[in-house]
């Protein structure tokens, strides 16, 4: 068939389609699940908000479709219509076929049939999907008996245990009868895994299944939801905002921009030919972990259109670099990309690649995103060029610890053992360099900006901020001294601003308090408010009424009030949206460059800290087991756990995703009840299991100090060491094989 | 399911009005607004101000007071002579009603206001200090609630003869007790929410910024608790009257010579059947009032509540009222 | 588990002790049964009323410090609470006294729970329907009626009726016919006859509060994640609903008891009152309106006692219906 006739086929389609007819035989026999014209209603206060509108797929067996989308583009919503889980409230039109059957308009007790049976669905917060009073066995077997009423209890528990093993949950046996707040997230998330695969569904819908969760528990949730895809044959629906999740398992992707898919096509389209500007801007603006080479990332200015009225242009138009006036005449429809890998036809899942922009055929893979979307340049600073031990310190810190008693019992608390939150932190951040601290939740990073913001006199090591040391002594003047130095901007910027402050009083409040007169306030705020690319006459706004991004920037705003030299940044863009988080990540790339501002960045993203530091330190219960140049450590690194943990991180590049090697490790972070006693690390090392019992016994009594890593060639000949250590006795050690994962190119 | 990138719709309404006119309207008044536009709560605090005027000016359009005895007419029903009536002993009852409803109401908004305020302080200071402070003084706080308030109430004024019952009148006395044991349930609730907004981001970055705990105190707590403490004094004004109601009927609160709506409906009660209008009228007027403190109860939690079903149409009012 | 509570318990003890001391100076300072003796007639001499008073333990010439401090022995040492001024002993006459008011409340308690759960559960399920309209109404209306007006009220109803049918099938006051003859069952209509009422009374009042709090909580779970996921299984939204929001839904109500017992204890108080039964309330107020000291002081203890037993009750019920507070 010739490109030619395929589009006029498509074109009947799309026609009856907007008549809201199908062609007959329009899906393919072979679909178990094909999806058309879904629209989703709701009605709020301020009228219909139209989520959903217009959505076609096929999904053939065996499949996986990733469903891509950023908050509020209707890519839950869609799956909530599917499964039947809308309130009924929600206004639901369109056509969902299950091999066949119609399942829209089917009664919620009809709707059982298929339900958990032959489509199954894994949500996204597992620590509040399970039900807090009944045990995770009961959990399992109740999705056995609702499908299986006369299976005998003994077969439905050697089921449920099978399940529980299939999903890697160690002695499943004996975990059926706990509690699901017995178990940590990445178990929980398990269990749901093994809840949805119960009766072997044809379909498996997961919303989001890995957000909430860490790097390395990512990786593990990942693998085992593609073993259940193998297990069961399910064709996966995945939905997620990442486009790296979704690189290497997908077959297909859809993009979705306000309630409506805007894009879709093979893995392959959509990621190295992406035609509309939607999906460029979101390809661009996540940075990337495995390049060391800087550029900015494209921002997507702007935020996501309100859904109450219907577009009458092009719902990207306001939003789109490109736009022009024939954008706003009508919305486009998705049409197919005539092009060198223009393949297939029909609707989303047959790899047909649509795009709904009127430009997609002047666009493609040899377009330059950055130059649509006029990112800004690199920003380069004043001290870039000065060596790093030539620049003042402006933090440091000697030895730092905080261990906390560990109480058990929420009724009666008594001590069972110590936490060593931190245990013996040592850095130090020079002018105009950005350092961060990695590490999956609960390894003390968190804690360790938290004792450096107190600044206590009593706390144990010695924290040094632009010379004043908290030994030293701590008065209250000293405190004012050293709250000028450094201010700290919050992961959530909705919980970090007083609800009841406007913009203007958020800002001032630093300002008063450093005794500025009321007129000069007044100009820095404005100042302020441009700085952080905000529009001034915005600040008697309540923050209720500015997007996330903008909360965030009114943050920074705050944080740069009193001219601080060091800046601690929390996780600041982990909250916001891909396209925004971009726009937030040049903001700061480009004030550390212009104001010369030094920062301390904690986040468990490691592409967004490849991007924006200049030197890392990893952190594992507690210590730093690498630290060094940001280059040093990505590329090369020493560490088991900075190597398992880089390569657990998914890329948004599908080739390099499906051939990569990958250490998947083991369990989770062990209690701090059984801390070991010699490398903390030795109880999940991929290196320490492939080692022989001498060697691990090393392991298992000394604790491995930090060290200075060999430098290569070309730096040892400059006569400087490396900027790279490392705590680790085998750090070239043969890795386990169990736990490499390669996936064969399918 | 926080999503933080989700606008609030209300707020992107509100945005588009304010692109127009660039005026800021203060929390405050929308949620002033938002209270007027709510009928019924309206209603309770028209009915609930008339009441209060009443008791204050009520005596001016009737020629009897409290004391007067009218020898012809005793336990008379209402007549164009008695608006209600008389007493069993001949007293006017609408003299009687002007002054039990004023007791009524001024214990009611004494044990409200000052209930919330030791309340609001107690409350405080534990979430502020924590640690040992907190538990002695939440020791303290449950073992008052543990005591039975009935009882010492009943101890408290029907102490005989000498000490505090001399010196004062059987009403100040109620308060006081009242006041011991009416303020430990929203202390405790104070507590924990100025606990749970001490662990806010906004208040840590207050504290990094330098800012000085008793500002952050006024400025950043106290505001935001600030509805719980309005809720909670209709709260306490409609607990004090029912607790006032409550011990008069069974004789151990207000005692005559004083008068109170308790004591009204406790002294008609042997006769419900002869003269019931002694009966019903001041049980009813005790109605209007609680009734009206629960509708405007209603209304407020309805306009401080974010999620309000009210939202969308307050704007149009706030439109129009904007400059 | 059983440490846990042994410490409860200690703290409990701790607190009704310092509870019940503070009571007793209170109750020292204010009352003055002398003051009464001097209403009799013939007129007792001011001796004749001291000596009859220190036979009884009632020294009014003594410091309310060295009082207390007799008293306290004699209750930690004898376990005697006292004598009432007309000479009747506390101990004595608290025993029968405590078992009445326990028969009035058990039975109001548990209907209490039982409709108020149950109404609850139904109005969630008909939310802003017909039904929940009129039930949660009349639960807010029950909020702004004092509990021994409704009780009263309850009362002229039963008698209304009673005058209506011209037949005495309700007794409003007093808990059993005097002198009433005959065999198992005419006695056991009689009690019923007695309890109807006021049982009746205490749980139209009571079961206002747990029936907006269970219908409150119980729709804050109906749409929680978890009950997302049960449907998701291929529950029905009822089943799911039944399953496990309703389990959840009931952990907080199961917390709140602790505060019924207190309540409906106070609500007692009136109850006894109102219809003339002779249990521990009504013979206090009555006791303390007599100037009793000591009676005043034994029901603050008894009062806070129960307050206790609500408490660790409360605790308790939350283990029982929440494995998350389970210690281990």
């Amino acid at each position: 068939m010739s490109s030619e006739t395929t589009a006029r086929t498509d074109m009947i389609a799309e026609r009856l389609h907007v008549a809201g007819l199908h062609a007959p035989g329009d899906a393919p026999a072979d679909a178990v699940l094909s999806v058309r014209d879904l629209n989703v209603r709701f009605n709020s206060e301020n009228g219909v908000v139209h989520a959903v509108r217009g959505v076609d797929f096929d999904l053939l067996p065996g499949k996986t479709l990733g469903i891509v989308g950023e908050s509020g583009s209707g890519k839950s919503v869609t799956s909530l219509a599917i499964m039947g889980l809308l309130p009924a409230t929600a206004e639901v039109t369109g056509s969902v076929r299950l091999n066949g059957t119609e399942l829209l308009g089917l009664s919620d007790k009809a709707m059982c049939r298929y339900r958990g049976n032959d489509i199954a669905m894994v949500f996204q917060d597992p620590l509040s999907s399970l039900t807090p009073v009944y045990t995770v066995g009961h959990q399992i077997i109740e999705a056995l008996t609702v499908h299986h009423p006369k299976m005998s209890k003994q077969a439905k528990e050697a089921r449920a245990v099978e399940l529980l093993g299939m999903v890697g949950i160690p002695s499943p046996k004996d975990r059926l009868k706990a509690f699901p707040h017995e178990f940590s997230g990445g178990m929980r998330q398990r269990v749901m895994i093994a809840i949805a695969i119960a009766n072997n569904p044809r379909v498996l819908i997961a919303d989001e299944p890995t957000t909430a969760l860490d790097v390395t528990i990512q990786a593990q949730v990942l693998e085992v939801l593609h073993t259940a895809q193998e297990e069961t044959g399910a064709a996966v629906v995945m939905i997620t905002h990442d486009l790296g999740v979704v690189a290497g398992m997908a077959d297909d992707i859809m993009v979705m921009y306000a309630g409506k898919p805007v894009e879709t096509g093979s893995v392959d389209d959509i990621y190295y030919s992406p035609r509309m500007p939607y999906t460029m801007g979101l390809l661009g603006a996540v940075p990337r972990v495995d390049v060391a080479e800087k550029s900015s990332l494209v921002p997507i200015e702007g935020i996501p259109p309100n859904l109450i009225h219907t577009p009458t242009g092009c719902s990207f138009a306001p939003r789109c670099p490109l736009v022009s006036d024939a954008c706003l005449q009508g919305e486009p429809e998705l049409w197919p990309v005539s092009g060198p890998l223009a393949t297939g036809n029909g609707v989303a899942g047959s790899g047909a690649h649509k795009a709904a922009c009127i430009k997609t055929d002047s666009l493609g893979a040899e377009v330059d995103v950055h130059e649509i979307f006029q990112a800004p340049a690199v920003p380069i600073s004043r001290f870039d060029a000065v060596p790093r031990l030539e620049r003042r310190t402006v933090l440091e810190l000697r030895d730092v610890r905080k261990h906390f008693p560990l109480l058990k019992g929420s009724l009666i608390k008594r001590r069972i053992g110590t936490v060593k939150a931190v245990d013996g932190l040592s850095f130090d951040i020079r002018e105009g360099e950005c350092f961060s601290i990695v590490g999956e939740s609960g390894c003390g990073k968190t804690t360790t900006l938290l004792e450096i913001m107190e600044f206590h006199k009593d706390q144990d090591g010695e924290v040094t901020i632009g010379g004043l040391s908290n030994k030293a002594d701590s008065d209250a003047r000293t405190k004012a001294a050293m709250r000028k130095e450094l201010q700290m901007v919050f992961q959530d910027p909705t919980g970090a601003l007083d609800p009841r402050f406007t913009v203007f009083e958020v800002l001032s409040e630093p300002l008063e308090n450093a005794g500025m007169a009321k007129p000069a306030i007044r100009k820095r705020i404005m100042e302020l408010m441009e700085l952080v690319g905000l529009q001034p006459d915005h600040v008697n706004r309540f923050p209720n009424q500015f997007s996330g991004g903008q909360r965030q920037r009114i943050g920074i705003a705050r944080a740069l009030a009193v001219n601080p030299k060091l800046v601690v940044l929390d996780e600041p863009v982990s909250a916001l949206d891909v396209s925004v988080q971009a726009g937030v990540i040049n903001l700061l790339d480009k004030l550390r460059a212009e104001l010369g501002l030094s920062y301390l960045m904690v986040a468990h993203d490691l592409s967004v800290v490849r991007h924006i530091s200049n030197r890392v330190a990893v952190m594992y219960l507690g210590k730093i087991v690498e630290i060094g140049d940001v280059d040093s450590v990505f590329d090369n690194p020493r560490h088991p756990y900075t190597r398992a943990l880089l390569s657990a991180i998914p890329v948004p590049d599908p080739q390099l995703e499906r051939t990569r090697e990958r250490i998947i490790l083991q369990g989770d972070l062990p209690s701090p009840l059984d801390a070991p006693k010699g490398c903390n690390f030795a109880t999940r090392c991929p290196v320490f299991a492939a080692l022989p019992a001498a060697k691990q016994e090393k392991c298992r009594t000394l604790e491995p100090p930090l060290e200075t890593a060999a430098a290569p060639q070309a730096v040892r000949e400059s006569g400087q060491d490396a900027d790279q250590q490392f705590a680790c006795f085998f750090p070239d050690g043969e890795l386990d094989a169990d736990m490499l994962v390669v996936h064969e190119n399918p | 399911m926080t999503n933080l990138n989700a606008i609030d719709p209300a707020a992107v309404a509100e945005e588009a009005r304010i692109e127009n006119d660039d005026v800021v309207i203060a929390k405050s008044a929308i949620i002033l607004r938002r209270f007027l536009r709510n009928k019924t709560a309206v209603a309770g605090l028209v009915i609930f101000i008339a009441l209060t005027v009443f008791s204050f000016v009520g005596g001016f359009f009737s020629p009897w007071d409290k004391e007067t005895i009218d020898p012809f007419n005793i336990g008379m029903p209402p007549s164009a002579e008695h608006l209600l009536g008389t007493s069993q002993a001949g007293i006017d009852l609408y003299a009687l009603m002007v002054e039990g409803t004023r007791i009524s109401i001024l214990i009611g908004l004494v044990v409200g206001l000052v209930s919330v305020l030791i309340a609001a302080v107690y409350g405080c200071t534990m979430a502020y200090f924590g640690g040992k402070v907190d538990k002695v003084m939440l020791f303290v706080l449950e073992a008052l609630i543990m005591m039975p308030a009935l009882l010492v109430v009943a101890v408290a004024t029907s102490g005989g003869g000498n000490g505090l019952r001399e010196n004062l009148p059987s009403w100040l006395l109620l308060i006081i007790v009242l006041l011991v044991f009416s303020w430990m349930g929203t202390a405790r609730l104070i507590r924990s929410l100025s606990m749970s907004l001490m662990q806010r981001d906004f208040v840590k970055a207050a504290q990094y910024m330098g800012i000085p705990a008793r500002r952050i105190v006024w400025r950043h707590l106290v505001p935001n608790i600030g509805s719980l403490l309005v809720l909670d004094v209709t709260r306490g004004v409609t607990g004090a009257i029912l607790a006032e109601v409550a011990f008069s009927f069974i004789g151990i609160g207000i005692k005559v010579p004083d008068v109170s709506l308790g004591v009204l409906i406790n002294q008609a009660t042997s006769q419900v059947q002869t003269f019931p209008w002694m009966f019903w009228v001041p049980l009813v007027v005790m109605f209007l009032l609680t009734g009206s403190l629960a509708m405007m109860n209603d209304g407020l939690r309805d306009a401080f509540d974010p999620s309000s079903s009210s939202v969308g149409s307050a704007k149009k009012t706030a439109g129009k009222k904007g400059k | 588990m059983f440490r846990y509570l042994a410490k409860r318990a200690a703290t409990y003890l701790l607190m009704i002790f310092l509870t019940t001391s503070a009571g007793y100076f209170l109750a020292v300072s204010t009352l003055q049964p002398a003051l009464l003796e001097q209403e009799r007639i013939p007129r007792p001499t001011p001796e004749q009323v001291a000596n009859s008073f220190r036979l009884k333990g009632l020294d009014p010439t003594l410091s309310p410090w060295e009082r207390y401090v007799d008293w306290l022995t004699a209750v930690v040492t004898r376990w005697d609470w006292g004598r009432s001024p007309n000479g009747a002993f506390i101990n004595a006459e608290f025993g029968d006294r405590v078992w009445i008011s326990t028969r009035l409340f058990l039975a109001s308690i548990v209907l209490t729970l039982i409709i108020g759960v149950a109404l609850g559960v139904y109005t969630a399920a008909r939310q802003y329907k017909f039904q929940d309209r009129v039930i949660t109404s009349y639960s807010y209306l029950v909020y702004i009626v004092p509990a021994p007006i409704a009780y009263f009220l309850v009362q002229l109803g039963a008698i209304n009726i009673n005058e209506s049918i011209g037949e005495r099938i309700f007794f409003v006051t007093g808990i059993s016919t005097p002198g009433l003859e005959g065999n198992g069952w005419v006695q056991f209509v009689d009690m019923v006859a007695h309890y109807a009422v006021p049982t009746l009374a205490i749980t139209l009042v009571g079961w206002g509060t747990y029936q907006i709090a269970q219908r409150q909580y119980l729709l804050d779970n109906v749409n929680a994640d978890f009950v997302r996921t049960a449907r998701a299984k291929g529950l029905t939204r009822n089943q799911a609903i039944t399953r496990h929001a309703l389990r959840v839904s009931f952990i907080p109500v199961a917390q709140s008891i602790a505060f019924t017992i207190p309540a409906i204890f106070a609500g007692g108080f009136f109850a006894e009152k109102i219809f003339a039964w002779p249990g521990v309330g009504s013979w206090s107020i009555d006791a303390i309106a007599l100037q009793d000291v000591n009676a005043a002081t034994a029901t603050l203890a008894y009062g806070s006692l129960i307050f206790a037993i609500g408490a660790i009750l409360a605790d308790f019920a939350t283990t029982l219906v929440d494995p998350r507070v389970r210690v281990q």
